[in-house]
C-alpha cells in the first residue's frame, strides 16, 4: 500500500485501507517480536508500528495534533506537560478491566494519581555496572570520581542523569532547580571529566562485555543486558563477569506509561491494545525480550525463577526506597542546566 | 607517475573499504556481539524473516531512486540556468540549503508540512518524505554539474546556434553530452546523500515510510546487532552488482 | 519566455518550498520565546541573539571551524590523487568511481559501528599490534579528536572526490602533453596546469566537505564520546533534550550566517556564488 502512498496521495490512501487500524509509536526496542503480531491475529486489528529515540522526536511529531499516531508511551515527567497541552485523551477504565494486573506501586503513581492519562508501562532506575575484576568495590556514586578508574569510566550522555549522579554525591536532590546546588553539582562533574573515557547512552553494553570499560553510570535495562551477555555457564551456575549496583547515596528512577493521543479516531482499538498489554502473560513475553521491569505486578508469577528475582530489575522493596522519580523542571532551571551541560562539555 | 596514482589509488580504496569488509565479515558471525564464533547465516535469516527490514529498505529504495531522479533532472537543469546567467538569490538559497544544519532543516519542514496540512487534510508520508530529499540534495547536483560547466567551452554551443540549431536543440545535443560525467557523479551523491539521511527524514516521515535508516538507528543505538549487518552486506551487494552489470550492458 | 527561465523554474519554486519557507519559519522561531516543553509561543524577544555573546559559544563555534577546516584539507590531499586516477583511467572510470561511493550506501551508523570495531581498546588495530608485540598496552584511538577528524574524512571523502573528478575528467591529456613538450616537470605541471584547471571542482568539493562538516553531530558523538560539543551538537540538543527551539533557531541562523560570509569571502573575484 505505502509504495503507492505517494502516487495517489496520503489522504486518498488513507481513505481505501480495510479494515480496522491502529498505530502506534513506541520507543525502539520495547516489546516482544510476537507481540504485536498476536495482537494483530487476535482482534483483526492492522497495527503501523513506528519507533523513536527520545521523548523530545516523539513531542515534535505530535505536538501539532496531527500526527496520524494513535498510541504513544511517554516517560512519566512527560504525563503532565502533555496533559496540560492538551495532547492526551481521557482513558476510559471501563474498558482497561487489566488495571487491577498494576503492581501496588504503581496504582497510583505520583504522576498520574487516577491513571486518567496514561498506564505505566515499564520502570526502571540508573546504577552503576562494573567489572567484577576491579580489586575493589564501588558502593556509591562517588566512587566514580576515584583515580583508578581514569580512562575506563563512561557517564551516560544525558544531562538529567549526569547532574542527578553529580547531585547525589552532594546530597541534594536529582530534580534540584537551585542554582547554588547546581553550580556545585557542575563543578563535580567538571572535575570528573579528566577520567571519563566517554559519555554514552545504550552503547557502553558493547564495551562493557568486550572489557574496554571498567565501570559505567548506566540504566538498570542496559546493566542487565549486558551482565546476561557478560555470563558464563560454569556446573549449572551462571556467573556473569560484570556486576550492578544501586549507589548508597539514592538514585533517580524512571517509568514509560502507554497514553491515547487527543487526535486519536481509534479510541476503542486503543483501549483494546493497551487492555492487551497489561496481560500478565503479555508483559512477561516482553520482560523476557527487553529485560525491562514491567510495572504489571501479574506478570511476575509467569517470569522465569531467574528473571523474577533479578536484583537488577526487581530490586529489594528497601533498595528502591532510596531512589527518587524525575520530575518536570521549570523553565528557568531547564535553561540554566542546559548552560551548565554546554560549560561542561567545552 | 601513473604507477604511484594506481599504488595510491589501492591504498584509497581499501580506506574505503576497510568498514565494508568488517561488516560483511561479522554478518556471517554467529555470535550475537563483536567476538569472531564460526560461521553462520542465521543473520541473514533473521532479516529475511523480519518484515520491518525488509519494508523499510524498499521505501529507502524507492524513496532514493524517486528523489535522485527528480534532483538529478532539475538540479541540472538549474546549473545551466544558473551558467547562462547567474540568480543571486537561488545560488543563495543554494548555498543556504547546504548551510543548514540537518536537524533545523527538518525540525522547519516539519512545521512548515503540519501547519499546511492542517488545512488540506493531508498527512506526513512518502510524498514528505521524497520533497524533504529532493530539496536537500538539489544542491549537490547544482554545486557539480556547474563546476564542469564553468570549465566548459561557450563557443562550442554558440556554433551550433549559428548552424541553426534551436537553444533547446543546442543545449540537449551539445551540451548535455559534454555534461554526463558530471551528471553521474552528481546523481550518485544524490542518491548517497538520500539513502543514509537519518535525521531530516525521521523527522518528516509519517506513519507509513519508515526507511532503512530509522530502523537501523532503532536498533542499533543499543549496541550492534549483525543482521543490520546482514542487511548492508546485502543492500551494497546488490547494488553493486546492478553497477557491474549495467557497465556490462554499457560496453556490449 | 527563455529557456533559461524554465529551466530555472522547477527549482526555484523546490527552493521556495524547502528552503525559503522552513528559513523564514526558523527566524520566526528565533524571535520567539521557548514553550515550556518544546515548540515556541510569544511573546516576541531578541533575548535568544543576546545570548549567543558568551565566550563559551565562541569557544565551540571556533573549535569547530577548526576540526571542519582540517577535514576539508585532508579530503583535498587524499581525494586529489584518487581522482586523478579514476579520470584517466578511460574506460573503467564509471567502474572506479562506484567503487568510490558503494561503502556510503550503508548506513552512517553501522559504518561508524565498523570503525569503533576498528579502533577501540580490544579492537583490531591494537589487537593486531599487540598480537605482532609492537605495543604492550593498547593506544587509545577512539573518544579523541583524531578520531572525530578520522570519521569526518571518512565520511566525506566521496564529496570531494566526486566534483573533483567531474572537472579533471575533461582535463585533455593533450595540454599535460604539451606542458610536458615544453619542458615541464611533472610536479609543474601539476601546480601551473592541473590544478588552475579543475579550480572549480576543488571550490565545489571543499564546500561540500567544510560546510556539511560543521553541521556534524553524530560524528562526534561517537567517535568523540559526547565529551566536547561542536556547533552540530549545540543545535541538535536546543532542538531535542534542552528542548529550547528558539535558542536553537538563533544559534544556526548565526552559523548559517558566519558559513554564507565564508562563502562570499571564497567565491572568486567578480564570478558568480555557485
Amino acid at each position: 500500500m505505502n509504495r503507492r502512498t505517494f502516487l495517489i496521495g496520503g489522504a486518498v490512501a488513507a481513505a481505501c485501507n480495510r479494515g480496522p487500524r491502529l498505530n502506534i509509536f513506541n520507543w525502539s526496542d520495547y516489546v516482544a517480536p510476537d507481540t504485536i503480531p498476536n495482537f494483530e491475529r487476535e482482534f483483526g486489528i492492522r497495527v503501523r508500528y513506528g519507533t523513536y529515540e527520545s521523548v523530545p522526536e516523539m513531542l515534535a511529531k505530535v505536538m501539532t495534533g496531527n500526527s496520524g499516531w494513535d498510541v504513544i508511551f511517554p516517560s512519566a515527567e512527560y504525563i503532565q506537560p502533555m496533559r496540560d497541552m492538551g495532547l492526551l485523551a481521557r482513558l476510559n477504565h471501563d474498558w482497561l478491566p487489566n488495571l487491577s494486573n498494576l503492581g501496588p506501586q504503581f496504582q497510583q503513581p505520583p504522576w498520574d494519581p487516577g491513571l486518567e492519562w496514561s498506564v505505566p508501562y515499564m520502570h526502571g532506575a540508573t546504577g552503576i555496572v562494573y567489572q567484577k575484576s576491579l580489586r575493589w568495590t564501588p558502593q556509591a556514586w562517588s566512587d566514580l570520581w576515584d583515580s583508578r578508574l581514569a580512562g575506563k569510566l563512561t557517564m551516560l550522555d544525558d544531562p538529567p542523569e549526569v547532574f542527578a549522579a553529580c547531585l547525589k554525591t552532594l546530597g541534594y536532590s536529582i530534580n534540584s532547580g537551585d542554582p547554588n546546588q547546581l553550580k556545585a553539582a557542575q563543578q563535580r562533574a567538571i572535575a570528573q571529566k579528566p577520567l571519563v573515557r566517554a559519555y554514552l547512552n545504550a552503547e557502553v553494553r558493547d564495551q562493557l562485555i568486550a572489557g574496554d570499560v571498567a565501570a559505567a553510570q548506566a540504566w538498570a535495562v542496559t546493566a542487565a543486558q549486558a551482565i546476561a551477555a557478560a555470563s558464563e555457564r560454569t556446573e549449572g551456575v551462571s556467573v556473569s563477569k560484570l556486576a550492578f549496583l544501586f549507589p548508597s547515596e539514592g538514585f533517580p528512577r524512571y517509568a514509560d506509561n502507554v497514553a491515547i493521543l487527543r487526535e486519536s479516531t481509534r479510541a476503542e482499538s486503543a483501549h483494546r491494545f493497551i487492555n492487551y498489554l497489561l496481560r500478565p502473560q503479555v508483559a512477561a513475553a516482553i520482560v523476557e525480550t527487553t529485560r525491562t521491569a514491567a510495572c504489571n505486578g501479574a506478570a511476575q508469577q509467569y517470569l522465569p525463577e531467574s528473571l523474577r528475582s533479578d536484583p537488577v530489575l526487581y530490586p529489594s522493596a528497601e533498595i528502591l526506597a532510596r531512589g527518587e522519580w524525575f520530575a518536570p523542571q521549570s523553565a528557568a532551571s531547564q535553561r540554566l542546566r542546559d548552560r551548565m551541560w554546554t560549560e561542561i562539555k567545552t | 607517475m601513473k604507477r604511484g596514482l594506481a599504488v595510491y589509488a589501492v591504498f584509497a580504496y581499501a580506506f574505503l573499504h576497510v568498514p565494508l569488509l568488517i561488516l560483511a565479515v561479522f554478518s556471517f558471525n554467529s555470535s550475537r556481539f563483536a567476538v569472531w564464533e564460526r560461521f553462520s547465516l542465521q543473520w541473514y535469516r533473521a532479516v529475511a524473516h523480519d518484515g520491518n527490514l525488509i519494508e523499510s529498505s524498499l521505501n529507502s529504495l524507492i524513496i532514493a531512486i524517486v528523489a535522485t531522479a527528480l534532483a538529478t533532472i532539475i538540479g541540472t537543469l538549474a546549473a545551466y540556468g544558473l551558467w547562462k546567467r547567474g540568480s543571486a538569490w537561488l545560488s543563495g538559497s543554494m548555498y543556504l540549503s547546504l548551510v543548514t544544519p540537518e536537524i533545523v532543516t527538518g525540525a522547519s519542514l516539519l512545521a512548515l508540512f503540519q501547519w499546511v496540512f492542517r488545512f488540506a487534510h493531508l498527512r506526513l508520508g512518502m510524498h514528505t518524505v521524497i520533497l524533504a530529499h529532493v530539496g536537500f540534495s538539489l544542491a549537490y547536483v547544482v554545486v557539480v554539474v556547474l563546476a564542469r560547466l564553468r570549465s566548459y567551452d561557450r563557443t562550442l554551443e554558440e556554433a551550433a546556434l549559428d548552424l541553426g540549431a534551436t537553444e533547446l536543440g543546442a543545449f540537449y545535443r551539445v551540451t548535455l553530452p559534454y555534461l554526463v560525467p558530471a551528471i553521474a557523479a552528481a546523481a550518485m551523491l544524490a542518491f548517497t546523500v538520500s539513502i543514509d539521511d537519518y535525521v531530516i527524514t525521521s523527522l518528516v516521515a509519517g506513519v507509513d515510510s519508515q526507511t532503512l535508516p530509522m530502523v537501523i538507528y532503532a536498533m542499533a543505538r543499543r549496541g550492534v546487532n549483525p543482521a543490520l549487518n546482514a542487511v548492508s552486506t546485502l543492500v551494497v551487494f546488490g547494488l553493486g552488482m546492478l553497477i557491474m552489470l549495467s557497465e556490462r550492458l554499457r560496453k556490449t | 519566455m527563455k529557456l533559461r527561465n524554465i529551466f530555472l523554474a522547477p527549482t526555484a519554486i523546490l527552493m521556495a518550498v524547502t528552503m525559503l519557507a522552513p528559513l523564514a519559519i526558523i527566524m520566526v522561531y528565533s524571535l520567539l520565546t521557548r514553550g515550556a516543553y518544546g515548540g515556541v509561543e510569544l511573546p516576541w524577544t531578541i533575548e535568544n541573539f543576546t545570548r549567543l555573546w558568551d565566550p563559551v559559544y565562541a569557544v565551540i563555534f571556533l573549535r569547530s571551524f577548526w576540526i571542519a577546516a582540517v577535514a576539508t584539507a585532508l579530503c583535498l590531499v587524499l581525494g586529489f590523487p584518487l581522482a586523478m586516477f579514476i579520470a584517466r583511467s578511460g574506460s573503467r572510470k564509471n567502474l572506479y568511481l562506484s567503487l568510490v561511493i558503494l561503502p556510503f550506501w550503508t548506513s552512517f551508523l553501522i559504518r561508524t559501528y565498523a570503525w569503533m570495531f576498528l579502533l577501540r581498546d580490544t579492537g583490531i588495530l591494537n589487537s593486531l599490534l599487540q598480537a605482532l608485540r609492537i605495543i604492550r598496552e593498547p593506544l587509545s584511538l577512539l573518544y579523541n579528536d583524531g578520531a572525530v577528524i578520522l570519521g569526518l574524512v571518512y565520511g566525506f571523502l566521496p564529496f570531494m572526490v566526486l566534483p573533483l573528478y567531474a572537472t579533471l575528467e575533461r582535463l585533455d591529456p593533450s595540454l599535460l602533453e604539451a606542458a610536458a613538450d615544453l619542458g615541464a616537470r611533472p610536479r609543474d605541471t601539476l601546480v601551473r596546469v592541473t590544478f588552475p584547471l579543475c579550480a572549480p571542482g576543488i571550490r565545489a568539493g571543499a564546500i561540500l566537505v567544510f560546510v556539511p562538516c560543521l553541521g556534524t553531530y553524530l560524528t562526534s558523538d561517537l567517535l568523540g564520546g559526547s565529551k566536547t560539543v561542536m556547533i552540530g551538537n549545540l543545535v541538535q540538543n536546543q532542538f531535542t533534550a534542552s528542548r529550547d527551539w528558539p535558542f536553537g533557531a538563533a544559534l544556526s541562523l548565526a552559523l548559517m550566517a558566519i558559513a554564507m560570509v565564508l562563502l562570499f569571502a571564497a567565491r572568486k573575484r567578480g564570478e558568480e556564488m555557485l
